[in-house]
């Protein structure tokens, strides 16, 4: 299961993520003014929340990385030695 | 032979000058973009699944789906998907038989980013018409993939398969 966490202190309740979900893993804490995680089982790891949020608040644990493309044969096998 | 790394580079090359391509025909035609890639994806679903089992049963159909994609070694791996709030996988409404589902890797999305075209546009119609061909070639049944959500790592969309057969007589017969 994919692991979701919101770094607490670093939260400005912008509700950005809230907005932005579209599994609605997400709610508005008002009492706290922060967000908070209510269905993490329902995250599909968009990763939309992450990009997203001004604070870098949010982390995703156990998903699945998409395949990238490469930028460029040459530089990419160069760069393997470093790796 | 060539080697795993030179078939994707090549790949590669194909995608970002279709996602060009894509983006230079939005600019010139508008939205009329979009059933051109709709088409184009729509031929190619049909073309792969012309062999595929029929069924009515659409977590069969969408396997075979998965199955045509692997073995034309296509780069999109998608997986149904339901909710804490949805009582079934499949949910049958007025439109049709309705069915989440969730993209992860696409070469369509990788496409777009390497030049930094926005997702939803034309070449995303390609996948909507992929599916529409395969499952009419499966199904039998005409159906639309509406995309809820494009994100980074992963898109979110909405299969509704319609539930009258269509009546497209170009179909070949099969048992």
């Amino acid at each position: 299961m994919i692991e979701i966490e919101i770094h607490d202190q670093s939260c400005r309740g912008c509700q950005l993520c809230v907005d932005i979900c579209p599994t609605k893993v997400f709610e508005y804490d008002a009492a706290q003014a922060k967000a908070v995680i209510r269905h993490a089982e329902d995250c599909i790891a968009c990763l939309s929340c992450a990009y997203l949020c001004p604070s870098g608040a949010l982390t995703h644990g156990n998903y699945h990385v998409v395949k990238n493309f490469y930028r460029d044969l040459d530089f990419s096998q160069k760069m393997e030695k470093f790796l | 032979m060539p080697t795993l790394l030179e078939t994707r580079a090549s790949l590669q090359e194909a995608m970002v000058f279709l996602g060009a391509l894509a983006s230079g025909i939005e600019q010139a035609i508008g939205e009329s973009a979009n059933s051109i890639s709709y088409l184009a994806g729509k031929h190619l679903g049909m073309a792969f699944s012309e062999d595929a089992p029929r069924t009515g049963d659409i977590e069969q159909a969408l396997r075979s789906v998965t199955e045509i994609l692997q073995k034309n070694n296509c780069l999109w791996q998608f997986e149904p998907f339901q909710p804490h709030d949805r009582p079934a996988l499949v949910e049958t409404t007025d439109a049709g038989d309705q069915v989440l589902l969730v993209f992860r890797d696409c070469m369509i999305r990788q496409s777009l980013f390497r030049f930094g075209h926005h997702q939803k546009g034309s070449l995303c119609n390609m996948m909507y018409g992929f599916f529409s061909g395969a499952l009419l070639n499966i199904m039998r049944r005409d159906s639309t993939l509406e995309i809820l959500h494009a994100g980074e790592n992963g898109c979110y969309k909405k299969l509704t398969v319609g539930r009258t057969v269509s009546a497209d007589t170009s179909l070949p017969e099969r048992g």
